[in-house]
């Protein structure tokens, strides 16, 4: 059952932000076809452990495909080769023996290298900040079934509010732009009535941060709907279009 | 030491309102002048550190990924328990309460329990509030369903992904406060030690994890929010950065580590493929509603199961639990899994796992069914381990999920150390000795919601004049920071042949076989033997290469994989001195005729906190008497 | 001050409904263009009356061309902007990069396409429309038929035509979908239309050059 097999890891080393960086070509022998990209990661760690030598920086947590914190282009595709799956699901029966596989860090302005694959997301933190949320303190909500919102509508925000925020999007994304992290979220909070009462100021300002975090802007090439690994799909970009329109021209927000 | 759990006076019912009535308050105006420090961003750090913010308090919140919304609460995939009663069958908090309690075997103190069970409607209205999008029924109400044995149901629902969903919403009003700056937010950031100051908890040590940097953040209050312990088994469903070194550092502090011993062992995980594995990935329970448990008859057989005929199958949970057959419950499915595969029927590359065939349910209700109700676990099952489950029986194997214990806290959150709260997973407080489906992200909310910021209150205004006295500047933290350096510049000077990784491994390996679902007296003492033979072996031959002074995972894991080889000891310790059959767990000295598991009610009816006494030392046992004065104390049966 | 006006239109989504409604804007001239331009087929004279028609309609004709390079200034200030601003996200490009299934030739060539179309529209507009048109002998059918008697100006047009349609591939649907006009019934017409759209560009403009360089 358990097949093996060699391949050629070309990992990108950067020793931090300043750092240029460069690939490094390690062969990696006898991999066992059952790990998973990350373990296959784990065991080249393990082995430049014992070789006394720094180990790739790679970040990751849950490896469970849910936390989102994983995440490289392997073979220049963000999560690697298969759909709806983050790099911690992927496995090593998805390569062939001898193949050279590329890894590389998510790219953008917006995002800096950390160290070798890891890079700083917080941007994405910075858009939720601006307004990723309900202003509702804790204590004074009414009771959850006080207010009916149709299956469907739930439904479609909780399709929305499945993003990971893993960052994927912009990686994949030919002008690293950030519209659908930040349309995720918008639609999700846009589509559900708890949501209206700051839904403009919150198009507006989600999207004022987005742009202000250096994000590109979004030239509706579908690569991140291709990458997402939950599926987001861009119609939720169509809708925070929207949501800003009728912010910007149709509320008293400016 | 005298225990003190602060439960207030009164009827059970009546409590946590009285409580309330009682307290002292801060007045709001000084509120402003107090720093929280909360560590950890799960459904109890984010909750707590948004709601104490939202009061007015200046938080300051760490969290060791790069975003506080990546914690591992983020993982649970069933739902949330409340005692809302939407569905008009029977429910109330008095039955929350009961089953929570019952569930943990009688080994959780009523007041607190009473209370979770009171809070739980609370948290699914504040989470409708902020835009939880849970499942709801074609009108346009809540839905809800059955979870874990039930017998109502009461667990509300986002997909598969509810804790994600949960976490999302505790994040999203943590980054409300972020942006008014009440809430000062530092990722990256790992607790390396709490500082005390004339014996109250005034700060802590983290440590950077991109430039390795310690820093010093003082303030008048900590709340422990890190989770559990369960990578303690090295496999476990738990993330990757999981560990119990905060607690650890502030048990060695004086605060006490309570029940650690209760652990709880799920039973459907996807097995082990290899010494490669990181980590075990857990699959619903549900699962075992349609699919039939056996391991062929004879011992080391090595067919494909499709090979082995009807007659040579051994459905040992039916044969053994008639009435119950494979819907025994988490611990009961998982000791006997491992004693099959113990006696050598385990299949699988490693011999231990066992099979859950749908073969009969997908026959009797066909392929499109079940498709519908498993479809996603079905795909997850043959992407990691590339084997068709509708056409292949499935193969399981239990994996460590949750920590029951943790840090002994009183009715307050407040441990043994003035001014450490531990919330959440953290803290040993409600789940007694087994934790109920859909239990663990309700107390996590209900301690950082509604808890906690009623309970620090007290603790607060008793320090009223001390406010904000205590500044980074205080000798105590250079002190403390020198300490944590002097372990680093210990931990990367050994340059011996073995990763910590490889130690890790090795102590999980120890606390599966013998610490975990199934114990007895002489294994856990060859088990503490071995921990301590472990730990020798770690510091004399660990090798940590790379600087302390970047990004470096080996650094990282290190020091948790020092802290785990302290904390396992104390694990198995709690075990060997309980020795009854509790909750998770079967002592096997102490068994039913039917070999079913006793607890012994005349002996061990109490909260086990052992205190740290020093490296190599064997902790003290406090034991805090557990009073039952609402219910009766029952033993389960199964057949 | 700050206006809510410019700040609406400050921001990438403002930039990008710009773009799209000019965009969209021209989408309906080049549709109007082609029916005009479709009178070639019926032959010259047709043709010049269709242009006479047109003519008359006098000050009209100025308005619109003045509207018309309005809408083409901002869909070419913003384009550039974006474009420009698009690159500065990724300072670093990737060394190893490939498409995840997302993009077509159409979006992946829009700045470029769209400055190719805008060195042709120089050229047309340069050889059809100032152009001196006072002498008897010259009107707009005999620009037509001297331009297209030359095979380079011929297959220069087609080359032109074709990058139009590839513009217009990606642009038609992207213009709905940046207004937020996106729905899940109606989208999956509105992409097919792009392309429907796109071909008839292609081959309605395409052989007009070819056509009239046989009749010329």
């Amino acid at each position: 059952m358990s097949d093996t097999i060699n391949i050629t890891l070309k990992v990108w080393r950067q020793k931090g932000p300043g750092d240029k960086g460069h690939f490094e070509t390690i062969p990696v022998k006898d991999v066992v076809t059952h790990m998973s990209f990350l373990e296959m990661l784990d065991t080249v760690n393990e082995q430049l452990a014992l070789e006394g030598k720094d180990a790739i920086a790679f970040d990751n947590d849950c490896r469970e495909g849910i936390c989102g914190m994983c995440g490289c282009l392997v073979n220049g595709i963000a999560h690697g080769p298969m759909k709806a799956m983050t790099l911690c699901q992927l496995h090593m029966r998805k390569f062939s023996n001898g193949d050279t596989i590329a890894v590389e860090p998510w790219r953008a302005r917006a995002f800096k290298v950390v160290k070798d694959l890891a890079v700083d997301r917080s941007a994405l933190d910075k858009i939720i900040q601006a307004g990723g949320y309900i202003s509702a303190n804790t204590g004074g909500a009414p009771d959850a079934n006080g207010l009916p919102i149709p299956m469907e509508i739930a439904e479609k925000a909780m399709d929305a509010a499945a993003c990971i925020g893993c960052g994927a999007c912009v990686a994949a994304c030919p002008n690293a732009s950030a519209m659908l992290f930040t349309s995720a979220k918008v639609s999700q909070l846009a589509l559900l009535p708890q949501g209206r009462p700051e839904a403009a100021k919150r198009a507006i300002n989600m999207m004022r941060t987005h742009d202000a975090c250096g994000f590109g802007n979004c030239s509706n090439e579908r690569e991140c709907e291709a990458v997402c690994p939950k599926e987001i799909k861009i119609t939720n970009i169509a809708r925070l279009n929207r949501e800003y329109i009728k912010a910007s021209i149709g509320s008293d927000v400016m | 030491m005298q225990l003190e759990s602060k439960i207030p006076a009164g009827p059970l019912t009546q409590k946590w309102t009285k409580y309330r009535g009682d307290q002292k308050l801060v007045n709001p105006a000084n509120k402003r002048k107090y720093t929280l420090i909360c560590v950890g961003t799960g459904l109890a750090g984010s909750a707590a550190s948004a709601s104490l913010a939202e009061l007015g308090y200046n938080v300051k919140t760490f969290c060791i990924q790069d975003s506080p919304r990546r914690a591992h609460s983020i993982a649970a995939q069933g739902g949330i328990n409340a005692a809302k009663n939407y569905p008009n069958d029977g429910d109330s908090i008095w039955r929350l309460f009961y089953d929570t309690i019952k569930g943990g075997d009688f080994r959780a103190r009523e007041g607190n329990v009473y209370r979770l069970a009171e809070v739980s409607a609370d948290i699914i209205d504040q989470g409708v509030a902020q835009g939880i999008p849970f499942a709801r029924d074609y009108g346009g109400l809540l839905a809800n369903r059955s979870f874990g044995g039930a017998q109502v149901s009461r667990t509300f629902y986002a997909r598969g992904q509810t804790g994600q969903q949960l976490l999302l919403g505790a994040y999203s009003s943590l980054s409300r406060q972020i942006a008014t700056g009440k809430v000062k937010m530092y990722p990256r950031r790992e607790m390396m030690d709490l500082v005390i100051v004339n014996g109250k908890a005034r700060g802590i040590i983290v440590r950077n994890l991109i430039t390795g940097e310690y820093e010093s953040h003082a303030g008048d209050a900590v709340l422990l929010c890190t989770g559990g312990y369960g990578n303690v088994f090295y496999l476990s469903t738990n993330a990757e950065s999981c560990n119990v070194g905060a607690a650890v550092k502030c048990w060695r502090k004086g605060a006490l580590m309570a029940n650690p011993c209760f652990t709880q062992i799920h039973p459907t995980c996807i097995p082990n493929s290899g010494d490669f594995q990181a980590k075990l990935t857990l699959m619903s329970e549900s699962l075992r509603n349609d699919g039939r448990v056996w391991v062929p008859k004879k011992k080391g057989d090595t067919r494909r199961p499709n090979d082995i005929p009807e007659s040579e199958r051994w459905y040992y949970l039916e044969e053994k639990y008639p009435s119950f057959g494979n819907l025994v419950p988490r611990d009961v499915a998982s000791r006997n899994a491992k004693y099959v595969c113990d006696a050598g029927h385990g299949v699988g590359p490693t011999g231990y796992a066992v099979y859950l065939d749908f073969s009969q349910a997908i026959q009797r209700d066909g392929k499109d069914v079940v498709q519908r109700k498993y479809g996603n676990l079905f795909d997850m099952y043959l992407n990691i381990v590339d084997d068709n489950p509708y056409e292949t029986p499935m193969m399981i194997y239990p994996a460590s999920h949750y920590a029951m214990g943790g840090l002994w806290v009183d009715y307050e959150l407040q441990t043994t150390i003035p001014g450490l709260f531990a919330l959440g997973e953290c803290n040993f407080s409600d789940h007694g000795a087994n934790r109920l489906g859909a239990s663990a992200l309700m107390q996590g909310l209900a301690d950082g919601y509604f808890v906690i910021p009623y309970t620090i209150a007290p603790y607060l205004a008793s320090i009223y004049g001390e406010a904000g006295s205590v500044t980074e500047d205080h000798p105590a933290f250079k002190e403390t920071t020198k300490q944590v350096d002097a372990l680093f510049k210990k931990l990367t000077s050994i340059n011996g042949t073995r990763t910590p990784d490889s130690i890790h491994r090795e102590l999980g390996k120890v606390m599966v076989d013998e610490v975990g679902m199934s114990r007895n007296e002489a294994g856990l003492k060859k088990a503490i033997d071995k921990i301590r033979e472990l730990r020798e072996e770690f510091w004399k031959n660990l090798r940590v290469p790379g600087s302390l002074n970047d990004y470096n995972k080996n650094v990282e894991k290190a020091h948790r994989v020092a802290d785990y080889l302290e904390f396992a000891e104390t694990l198995a310790i709690d075990a060997l001195e309980r020795a009854e059959s509790c909750g998770c767990h079967l002592r096997e000295e102490s068994q039913s005729e039917e070999g079913e598991a006793l607890r012994k009610d005349d002996k061990y009816c109490y909260v086990a906190a052992w205190e740290y006494k020093g490296f190599n030392q064997k902790p003290e046992l406090h034991k805090e008497p557990l009073v039952f004065e609402n219910v009766q104390l029952t033993q389960r049966s199964y057949k | 001050m700050s206006n809510w006006l410019t700040n609406a239109f400050s921001t990438s989504i403002g930039k990008k409904l710009l773009m799209a409604f000019t965009g969209l804007c021209f989408i309906g001239f080049l549709a109007v263009h082609l029916i005009g331009n479709l009178t070639i087929y019926g032959g010259k004279e047709l043709f010049l009356s269709y242009v006479e028609h047109l003519h008359a309609l006098g000050a009209l004709v100025t308005v619109a061309e003045f509207g018309l390079v309005f809408l083409a200034l901002v869909h070419i200030v913003m384009g550039l902007t974006l474009f420009l601003q698009n690159l500065k996200a990724r300072p670093v490009r990737y060394e190893v990069k490939k498409a995840a299934g997302g993009r077509t030739i159409g979006s992946s060539t829009m700045p470029y396409t769209g400055i190719l179309i805008l060195l042709f529209i120089i050229f047309h507009l340069v050889k059809f429309r100032f152009v001196d048109k006072t002498p008897v002998d010259v009107n707009d059918f005999t620009i037509l038929a001297a331009t297209f008697s030359q095979i380079g100006w011929v297959l220069f047009y087609i080359v032109a035509v074709i990058i139009v349609a590839i513009h217009v591939s990606h642009g038609l649907w992207s213009g709905f979908q940046t207004l937020g006009l996106s729905h899940s019934k109606y989208m999956p017409f509105i992409m097919a239309l792009s392309v429907v759209f796109a071909i008839i560009v292609g081959i309605g403009f395409g052989f007009i050059p070819i056509y009239a360089s046989i009749i010329a």
